[in-house]
């Protein structure tokens, strides 16, 4: 465990290396001036004489080997200063974390709504193979995966905004505003959870150990309910982590529709507008919180199945 | 105590098919040791399943009846029935590992029947759990109560189960094969420890087994069923003793694996291959290192990180030869097969093949035969699919040669070609062991190694892929190395006999020697250990004394 904890840590830290560097290349790769741009997310005033211009990149460091500079800036990176927006002219980290906030809660009240319905579907569906409740759970499940988020919103809206009058149509203001996103987002977890915990059930209930277990006594529920629910969602852990991982950057489309100044908003108005420094808060941002996230569910799955980190430790 | 009785049982699928179990009858009477034996598909398992009222769909049963004392099971309700089961009634697994929750402890398995049939909990549980423990032989206790099912060795997973049994204070044991996975050391021990629980508790033991030298052992009496039926039945002194059915005949000759003609030759000429300490460590630094540094080596299954896998082993393979090599599970037995075909680097020493005018042989000249049958092919590609990948990497045939040599190769191993368009899970096992040699056989190698070839098979398999590798062995010139755990194949098969014990060559003799006076310690309980199936006045010794 502790071979895999520290394997686990160093792959962590490399991959935010790694997608930070490419990140932070980002200035230099684009067309344009490099100086220049990386002047305007550090000054706050115009600046447009070379002269000026030449001053500030020795100041700043900008004729440094690449290496010294990428490091000096992930250090202001993680200590908070991220930068001047090009456009708004505001610090980067001002906007980044409110967004995150956002996002954030989005996608938990998402996933949440996702665990509480599939956990069921998955459980009941997993039981009854074959059954008439196991084809009506995958059929209506599995038809959410057809239904895309550019799709579906429109028609929530339409329904329970402008028809029902029950719902805000957009906008962030009151609680009752995360319900339509948070509703679209969920629905394509909800069909991919329910067919996970669904097999993991099949699975779990044709391991050899299960009938061990009625053989000492144990009735057909307590089986259930003590060896094979357990075992069953174990495979979701892992599922539910790359969700949310995905979920934090590719929630694009509902935060632009519902008009929510999320994550995914942020990062499709600075590339929209070409806005390097908030570009770049938000991908790193989104990539550190990704992979901490699939890591710690990584730990999770060795914690509920024993067997995994016996195996590779 | 009550008596199991079982009377013209008969159990089906359909009203059409015809019966898994036609009008069995038994009884184990408390303090006997009753043997069911049979090959496999016999319908063995299906009567302890039928008696736990456990039978898998569609199975019904049609009629007859099983009762407990005065309790009729077959019409008890299904809370009776989950008060016996694991209560008075305890049952023991062919894979003992493979019967545990992989996520659970083994704790909190025993905990299970300790709180259903003796109604402990909490603390008294925890130490009822280390009693349990103890008394099957965990000379660790407590380490064995946090370990997770995955970290125990077969033969102490057989011991949790037994222990997992006994927490229910059973009257009756159904033993399901519980030791045809374990090597014979482990197997008399699993065995001796049963005995024991029936001597100290009065246990009724109903044992099933395809293994006929360890029911001479230990077995008051016998059954012996084939399709369905028992065909004949006795004290063990008769029905082994003077079998009256052609079947109990068949049975007892292909577990009664005599020495033949071939173990008498002492292996002459020049060697195909020769090992010169050879070396293979595991770790530090990649497997073991971290495990050894936080002093965890033991609890993850990963101990003994300082001694190698192979210490220095030095032996040479003649032309002709079929040499055995015997260990216990964890001596190194694989690693030498693996480390020989080149499927894991060695750490020091050297091997070399040589062909007849002493050069250098291809790395295909030495083939390896898998245990597992059913794991060592790709479940999704016909066996054509499976076997065509060497050729195509290294004999250089065009499509008609190719499918003419896998031809040939089923009809060497007495296999009719057609089987080629299956997948491997529409065979039998004993029908894949002899792919698995066909394989092995297709680019012509010198040297054959049968990694437990056949300890997956039942008696009457095992024999038929015995007989098949002698036929081989004669007809090609093969040489052979057998690695195997079973005494009885090495005094069938083997020529020569070479002990491993923790990486080491500790004896390297003729067979008919290493039989009559074994030298090492460790070459004494093997040879102590195989219970010879003549033998059948152990029992009566063993009552007397």
């Amino acid at each position: 465990m502790i071979t895999f904890l520290a394997k686990r840590t160093a792959t962590l830290v490399a991959a935010v290396l790694l997608s930070s560097f490419a990140v932070f290349l980002i200035p230099y790769v684009t067309p344009g001036d490099p100086v220049r741009k990386i002047i305007r997310s550090r000054v706050a005033g115009d600046v447009v004489d070379d002269s000026t211009v030449q001053a500030l990149g020795q100041s700043l460091g900008l004729h440094d080997p690449l290496p010294v500079q990428y490091f000096r800036w992930l250090g202001a990176f993680f200590s908070g200063d991220m930068g001047l927006s090009h456009i708004s002219r505001t610090p980067v980290v001002d906007q980044v974390m409110p967004a995150l906030g956002i996002t954030l809660s989005l996608v938990i009240v998402a996933l949440g709504i996702a665990v509480i319905v599939s956990l069921p579907l998955g459980i009941v569906a997993g039981l009854k193979q074959g059954g008439k409740a196991d084809k009506l759970i995958t059929t209506i499940t599995q038809s959410f995966i057809a239904m895309p988020e550019y799709w579906l919103a429109p028609l929530l809206v339409l329904v329970f905004a402008l028809k029902l009058s029950l719902l805000p149509s957009a906008g962030w203001n009151t609680t009752s505003s995360i319900v339509l996103p948070a509703v679209t987002l969920a629905l394509r977890p909800i069909s991919f959870f329910t067919s996970a915990v669904r097999s993991g059930m099949i699975d779990a209930l044709e391991a050899e150990h299960i009938q061990a277990a009625r053989a000492r006594g144990l009735s057909h529920v307590q089986t259930i309910m003590r060896h094979v629910i357990p075992n069953g969602l174990v495979p979701l852990s892992t599922l539910f982590a790359v969700w949310f991982a995905g979920l934090l950057g590719g929630s694009v489309i509902v935060e632009v529709v519902f008009a929510i100044p999320g994550m995914g908003r942020l990062l499709y108005d600075a590339v929209v507008n070409s806005d390097i420094p908030l570009a770049q808060g938000g991908v790193v941002v989104v990539v550190a919180l990704a992979v901490a996230i699939t890591t710690l569910a990584d730990f999770l799955h060795r914690i509920l199945s024993p067997k995994v980190s016996g195996a590779l430790a | 105590m009550p008596e199991l009785v079982i009377e013209d049982l008969t159990v089906r699928s359909t009203a059409t098919e015809p019966p898994i179990l036609s009008r069995v009858s038994l009884t184990v009477r408390p303090g006997e040791f009753v043997a069911l034996v049979g090959g496999s598909g016999s319908g063995k398992t299906m009567t302890a399943k039928s008696v736990l009222q456990l039978l898998p769909e569609p199975l019904r049963i049609e009629s007859g009846s099983i009762r407990l004392g005065p309790l009729d099971v077959t019409n008890a309700p299904e809370t009776e029935l989950n008060r016996i089961r694991g209560g008075r009634l305890g049952m023991l697994f062919q894979q003992p590992k493979r019967m545990f929750n992989p996520n659970k402890t083994i704790r909190k398995h025993l905990k299970e029947p300790l709180k259903l049939h003796a109604g402990l909990a909490g603390k008294p549980a925890d130490t009822k759990v280390l009693e349990l423990l103890v008394e099957v032989g965990f000379e660790d206790p407590e380490w064995g109560a946090q370990a997770y099912p995955h970290q125990l060795s077969g033969g102490m997973a057989q011991r949790a189960m037994t222990a997992m049994a006994l927490a229910g204070q059973p009257e009756i044991l159904l033993a399901d094969e519980p030791t045809s996975a374990l090597d014979k050391v482990l197997e008399s021990q699993i065995l001796e420890l049963l005995d024991r629980e029936r001597r100290h508790r009065g246990l009724g033991i109903l044992y099933i087994t395809h293994n006929l030298a360890s029911v001479a052992a230990f077995a008051d009496r016998v059954l012996v069923m084939d399709a369905g039926k028992i065909v004949e039945s006795g004290t063990t002194e008769a029905v082994l003793g003077s079998p009256k059915t052609a079947y109990t005949r068949k049975l007892l000759d292909a577990s009664n694996l005599l020495p033949t003609s071939i173990t008498d030759v002492t292996p002459q000429g020049r060697s195909v291959l020769t090992l010169t300490n050879v070396v293979k460590h595991f770790g530090p630094g990649k497997r073991l290192g971290m495990g050894k540094r936080f002093g965890m080596g033991k609890r993850f299954g990963l101990g003994n990180a300082d001694r190698p896998a192979l210490n220095s082993v030095s032996l040479a393979l003649k032309q002709g030869e079929i040499l055995g090599v015997l260990g216990q599970s964890g001596s190194g037995k694989s690693t030498l097969a693996r480390a020989i075909v080149g499927l894991e680097g060695i750490s020091g020493g050297s091997i070399t093949r040589t062909l007849a005018a002493g050069e250098i042989s291809p790395p295909t000249a030495v083939q390896l035969v898998f245990q597992e049958p059913h794991d060592s092919f790709d479940p999704r590609m016909t066996l054509r699919a499976s076997l065509e990948a060497p050729l195509r990497r290294h004999a250089g045939l065009s499509p008609a040669e190719r499918s003419q040599r896998l031809q040939d190769a089923m009809k060497e191993v007495e296999l009719d070609p057609c089987l080629l368009e299956r997948r491997p899970g529409q065979c039998s096992g004993g029908q894949l062991q002899r792919v698995t040699i066909a394989r092995a056989l297709l680019l012509e190698p010198e040297v054959l190694i049968c990694d437990e070839a056949t300890s997956a098979l039942d008696a009457l398999t095992q024999r038929t892929i015995l007989d098949l590798l002698q036929r081989l062995h004669r007809d090609r010139g093969l040489s052979l190395m057998i690695i195997t755990h079973d005494m009885d194949v090495v005094r069938h098969m083997c020529q020569r006999v070479a002990v491993l014990f923790q990486g080491r060559l500790v004896e390297l003799t003729d067979t008919h020697k290493f039989f009559a006076e074994p030298q090492h310690e460790h070459s004494r309980d093997l040879v102590s250990a195989a219970i010879p199936c003549r033998g059948l006045h152990l029992k009566k010794m063993r009552a007397a004394s």
